[in-house]
């Protein structure tokens, strides 16, 4: 390793309500790949934001070639040659490879290149690097592992020295990943750097020279690949605030009501969502699901609830085949769930919180006869669920969208509840909610508990998946890589799992 | 049994009935490529028909009724790029307004200039022109000469539409505008401003299309000229596949159709009702609407753009 | 007679309304600023005719509220856009443009008028119900087409909708120079329906007849339907959140069905009041801006049952205004199309004006949180 080609000092950003980095430095050198490590947000995707131009931090200052640069834009960072791979592609499906390499490109040094020439040179670089792809195939055409490559070719064309890549093995298979790694030490080996943000302790090791771990906007750790153990990584990546809610009582677990068998799930990419999952959860316990978003937990919440199409395998609920039917089928056969977007999928915020609550209900008597609502009874249970479930609103003909976060969740919890589910399926539960709110979501799904409901935890919150869950799963790769019940569980091990490291 | 004469009339009419729309749907062709709908469409041709009929009939000059008709529909388009792009605002309830503005205006300012006159008003209209040697050619000529400038500017245009969007840097970069606006703003392109260029383009062409109308056909201006004919371009847009050459042939079989109810009606063939002939056009909108299932649409038409933070 | 059973309910209505604050000032406030704009405008236009617009219009009120034929007309014009508003505002509470009821219109003109002329063995009240019933009806198959197409093809409904006013024009033009035209087979038009198939006057010496009260119980039942119904909550939950309706468990293509249906069959109604009521026979081209009138009308009441009744009494009013205009001051009738488009210009952009006011009202709100609370981030 050499000079230092950028350092990033003291930077802070911070957005409504979030402190997404705070005092954050970091340093690259030349020929060197840095692995960024962190939960969900840690703060390392908007550190790398930054860095690109895409956000301005609020405090610190960038440094490249020991100069202090102001980077307001992507086409500064390209100055700096400084290029970004994100986790979605920026790529025109209908155009070929060309067409989305050259696009936007000014003319350099006096004239555009044709589109013969400039194929040429992507030719060039896919030699240079072994990222071979054919320059006049069609994006769409190409699996996401060449898509990406493209997106690479992309950056190296217009001569980025610095690669930022974000989660890039999340959609990729293993080979395809290995082929990643091999182009990352080629172009290293070349005097270029990489900084490489990931969840996975695997892929860290493999490539890595050094390695900053953030947490909740901190760095936690900065140490070189030699002095790295992957136990000490993972406990920085989660840390040590483990808050346990006291268990009311151990489980009295019932008879099985969800039977999840070889199930398999694509995403929407095209991607393997989930890969032959199987599991079972039983009245009365609650199954934590954890884990770093992106490795199917979405997919597996929504394919149970009959929202997507599985391509194969069983879901059962008491018996009863539901995979691939329909979200009302699902609710008919006794599985509520909490939508991880609650704004986008769980809620109308357009309609007040009556109606919001009576959005299952509606349809069923006592709320309807005949076809004609009756809102005197909807207003009588809807005020009575706002009063029982302490939901804070001027009145129940308040509009969702003037709630708080909170109060919106408590509401779709509420909701959900009162369908007397089976099965309860709560996705991100207690995301963007603060502690008051949280803790009354755990009291929530403890008396569910009690009552003989299965509980469906999936969440990327480790401290809540070890304060609630009695048998925990860690979702990797669209795979469960281990089932434990809870007194087998503790951090380090869910943390090692959540990074893909398997036991021996 | 059929009439050369009537045969010759027919294609002849058929090409003129074809030469707004191919203008009117080029210009969406472009815009849509680029992700906005031209929802004042209707409003920009009734526009231009006004401002064609009104400069040519003041200036005596049909150049000048044409530069007239241009500048107006500028005007509109402008407005509906502000609304839509800048405000980004639903584009069928901005595009509904302007038309219902400029559907008032139009006939307001007619009535400011010219009152109630006893007699239409009257121009002379753009006349047809032959080109030599193709007007040798037996019904072919009926299509590609004895035309005005109108139709030889549109026909012009679809290879100029063509090279422009398939064969050009700046064409890539406004395909990939209405394709994926946030990787088109990564690499560097003003979403915005691409749009707003797109939005004049269609203007222009749909302000051209509607002149042709009052001064290259009918030479008059009434409010209900239009007719529909803006929506129809439109329609020619969706269905040609969003590619020039197609936006040929289709408008063209719309062109057919629109001019075999008029053969009909001044033949007197009675077989089928007029009215049935008329709403032709609509009806093959609608069954196309259905059928063709948008092919390969601009992924992002439709969307506002919102840049993130 | 049932009048003040009528009022007792508008009142309980509006009081309900106003329960709901943020109805209140976004029903009332931007509209009222937009039409002052919107007149505005056209004084300006005034003056280019060389003409004060402030004398005009003191001449234009004076003469239209001086007699009760006049404001009578503001009502008997506000008839038809009531039902035409509602029929784009109920398809926009679903989520849909419905650019067509000026077809619908048509095509329950087609059939109010057949009815009406051809049923003639049965008493002049049951014709009429039955011309209601299938100008209704009708007009509903003629929008639910259009829905069904969204449904099942996903088309672009705008499109179809607007296509198929083109085609209803046709059809009636094709009835009114065929089948159902006068026998004098002179003009494209029909025989005046029998007197008994008249609708009743409500006020004598003026032109307003049952039809506006049909209008306004039309009005309430779409505010029932929408409010106090299982199909109508259905509506309003795909037009307001396509995603959380599926997640319901909602069948959202038979909802755009039913919508269509619905909205069209008011537009169809039109037909009837207006055949039945106000023309008494149908001709060609009559009402050709009803469609596009009550497009208008529908942005400017907010998409609300009540704001589209008020509405469509202003715009009313600027029709009969217009045309005492016209009469007093020889201003082209011309005005009441600028005024209302400027109208409308204003109100869309109010709709701006009413986004930026809530999104900065609630960024403020966010931002006063800012550091106290410590979450997590991307």
């Amino acid at each position: 390793m050499s000079n230092l080609l950028l350092e990033m000092q003291g930077i802070a950003k911070y957005f409504p309500g979030v402190i997404a980095n705070d005092d954050v430095n970091l340093k690259l050198h030349e020929g060197e790949v840095l692995a960024l490590l962190g939960e969900n947000g840690a703060g390392k995707t908007t550190l790398m934001n930054i860095l690109y131009g895409i956000y301005k931090p609020d405090k610190g200052k960038i440094l490249v070639d020991g100069q202090e640069v102001s980077i307001g834009s992507t086409s500064d960072s390209r100055k700096y040659r400084i290029g970004m791979i994100h986790q979605h592609f920026m790529l025109v499906d209908v155009h070929t490879v060309v067409e989305n390499i050259i696009l936007g490109l000014k003319p350099q040094q006096g004239r555009t290149l044709s589109i013969a020439e400039s194929a040429k040179k992507i030719q060039e670089i896919g030699k240079k690097y072994r990222l071979d792809v054919d320059p006049y195939a069609y994006i769409y055409q190409l699996p996401v592992g060449l898509q990406q490559r493209v997106e690479i070719i992309k950056a190296i064309f217009v001569g980025a020295k610095i690669l930022i890549m974000d989660e890039p093995t999340a959609v990729l298979a293993p080979q395809e990943a290995n082929e990643l790694f091999e182009f990352a030490r080629n172009f290293k080996k070349q005097g270029n750097s990489i900084i490489f943000i990931t969840h996975k302790l695997g892929e860290v090791m493999a490539i890595a020279d050094r390695i900053e771990v953030l947490r909740d906007g901190r760095v936690v750790g900065e140490v070189r690949k030699e002095d790295a153990a992957e136990d000490g990584l993972a406990q920085m990546m989660v840390g040590r605030k483990v808050v346990l809610d006291k268990k009311p009582e151990p489980a009295k677990m019932g008879p099985t009501i969800l039977n999840v068998k070889n199930l398999s799930v694509k995403g929407d990419r095209g991607n393997v969502a989930l890969d032959k999952t199987s599991f079972e959860i039983k009245a009365g316990e609650i199954f934590g699901v954890a884990g770093v978003s992106g490795n199917g937990q979405e997919e597996l919440a929504q394919t149970i609830y009959g929202l997507r199409k599985a391509v194969s395998g069983s879901i059962k609920i008491n018996g009863q085949e539901i995979v691939n039917k329909s979200p009302l089928f699902s609710m008919n056969h006794g599985v509520a769930y909490i939508p991880e977007d609650r704004q986008k999928t769980g809620l109308v915020l357009g309609m007040s919180v009556q109606e919001n609550l009576m959005l299952k209900g509606y349809c069923k008597p006592p709320f309807s006869r005949d076809g004609v609502l009756n809102l005197d009874k909807m207003a009588e249970t809807s005020r009575k669920l706002v009063e029982e479930d302490s939901i804070k609103t001027p009145s129940i003909s308040t509009k969702v969208k003037n709630l708080s976060g909170g109060n919106q969740q408590k509401i779709v919890i509420s909701r959900e509840i009162q369908e007397e589910p089976s099965l309860l399926i709560a996705a991100q539960p207690t995301r963007g909610l603060d502690i008051g709110a949280a803790e009354y979501v755990h009291k929530t799904f403890f008396q569910e508990r009690s009552k003989g409901k299965a509980i469906l935890l999936i969440s990327t919150d480790l401290n809540e998946i070890l304060s609630l869950s009695d048998t925990i799963g860690v979702l990797y790769g669209g795979k469960l890589l281990k089932i434990m019940p809870r007194e087998d569980a503790d951090i380090q091990k869910i943390g090692l799992l959540m990074a893909g490291i398997r036991e021996e | 049994m059929i009439n050369i004469n009537v045969l010759n009339s027919f294609l002849n009419i058929s090409m003129k009935m074809a030469t707004p729309l191919l203008l009117g749907g080029l210009g969406e062709i472009i815009v849509e490529r680029a992700g906005v709908m031209n929802m004042a469409i209707e409003g920009i041709f009734l526009v231009g028909a006004w401002g064609g009929f009104v400069g040519a009939y003041v200036s005596h000059s049909l150049l000048i009724g044409l530069l007239v008709a241009i500048a107006a529909s500028v005007l509109i388009g402008l407005v509906y790029g502000f609304l839509t792009i800048t405000l980004k605002l639903n584009q069928i309830i901005a595009g509904s307004g302007l038309n219902i503005l400029n559907l008032g205006l139009t006939i307001f300012m007619y009535r400011v200039q010219f009152g109630i006159p006893t007699t239409p008003l009257k121009v002379q209209i753009f006349p047809d022109l032959s080109i030599p040697f193709i007007s040798n050619i037996p019904l072919l000529s009926q299509l590609l000469s004895n035309q005005n400038i109108f139709t030889y500017l549109a026909i012009l245009c679809v290879p100029i539409a063509h090279i422009f969007l398939f064969h050009t840097r700046f064409g890539l970069n406004l395909r990939s505008v209405g394709e994926n606006p946030e990787a088109a703003d990564s690499a560097g392109i003003n979403v915005a401003r691409m749009r707003f260029f797109a939005v004049l383009i269609a203007s222009i062409l749909s302000g051209i299309a509607g002149a042709f109308y009052s001064i290259g056909y009918l030479g008059i201006f009434t409010d209900d000229m239009i007719a529909g004919r803006g929506w129809i371009a439109f329609a020619v847009a969706f269905f040609s596949n969003w590619a020039p050459i197609s936006a040929l042939w289709g408008s063209l079989m719309f062109g057919v159709v629109s001019s075999l109810s008029i053969v009909f009606l001044t033949t007197g063939i009675k077989a089928v009702p007029n009215e049935l002939v008329l709403a032709l056009p609509y009806i093959v909108t609608i069954v196309a609407t259905m059928t063709r299932k948008s092919l390969r649409a601009p992924k992002a038409l439709g969307e506002p753009f919102r840049k993130e933070e | 007679m049932g009048a003040t059973r009528f009022f007792d309910r508008i009142n309980s209505v509006i009081q309900e309304r106003m329960r709901k604050r943020d109805n209140f000032s976004w029903l009332f406030l931007f509209p009222i600023v937009s039409v002052l704009l919107g007149v505005l405008a056209s004084g300006l236009m005034i003056l280019l005719l060389h003409m004060n617009p402030i004398s005009v219009f003191w001449d234009t009120l004076k003469y239209t509220f001086g007699d009760y034929y006049s404001i009578a007309e503001i009502f008997v014009k506000a008839t038809p856009l009531i039902l035409s508003g509602l029929a784009f505002a109920f398809a926009f509470r679903g989520g849909l443009f419905n650019i067509g009821a000026q077809g619908q219109f048509y095509i329950g003109v087609v059939l109010a008028v057949t009815v009406s002329l051809k049923v003639t063995h049965l008493p002049g009240a049951i014709v009429m119900l039955i011309a209601m019933l299938v100008s209704s009806v009708f007009g509903g198959l003629w929008g639910a087409f259009a829905g069904y197409a969204k449904a099942k093809f996903n088309s672009n409904e705008f499109l179809i909708t607007m296509m198929s006013t083109y085609v209803a024009t046709n059809v009636l033009n094709y009835f009114l120079n065929g089948p159902l035209q006068e026998t004098a087979k002179f003009y494209p038009r029909t025989d005046s329906i029998p007197t008994s198939t008249n609708l009743p006057i409500l006020i004598p010496n003026t032109r307003l007849h049952y039809g506006f009260i049909l209008a306004l119980l039309i009005a309430l039942l779409s505010y029932f339907i929408l409010w106090r119904t299982t199909i109508g909550y259905k509506i309003r939950t795909v037009g307001l959140n396509k995603n959380a309706s599926q997640y319901a468990g909602m069948n959202i293509g038979m909802v755009y069905v039913i919508t269509m249906f619905i909205a069209g069959a008011f537009a169809g109604l039109a037909g009837f009041t207006e055949v039945n009521g106000v023309q008494h026979m149908a001709m060609q081209g009559f009402y050709s801006s009803v469609g596009s009138d009550g497009i208008a009308v529908a942005l400017l009441g907010s998409a609300n049952p009540i704001g589209v009744v008020l509405s469509a009494v202003l715009v009313g009013f600027l029709q009969v205004a217009g045309t005492i205009m016209l009469q007093t001051s020889r201003v082209p009738s011309s005005i009441i199309n600028v005024t209302e488009g400027f109208v409308i210009m204003f109100v869309i952009i109010s709709f701006f004006v009413q986004d930026r006011i809530s999104a900065t009202s609630r960024k403020r709100e966010v931002l006063a949180k800012r550091k106290s609370e410590g979450q997590e981030a991307s």
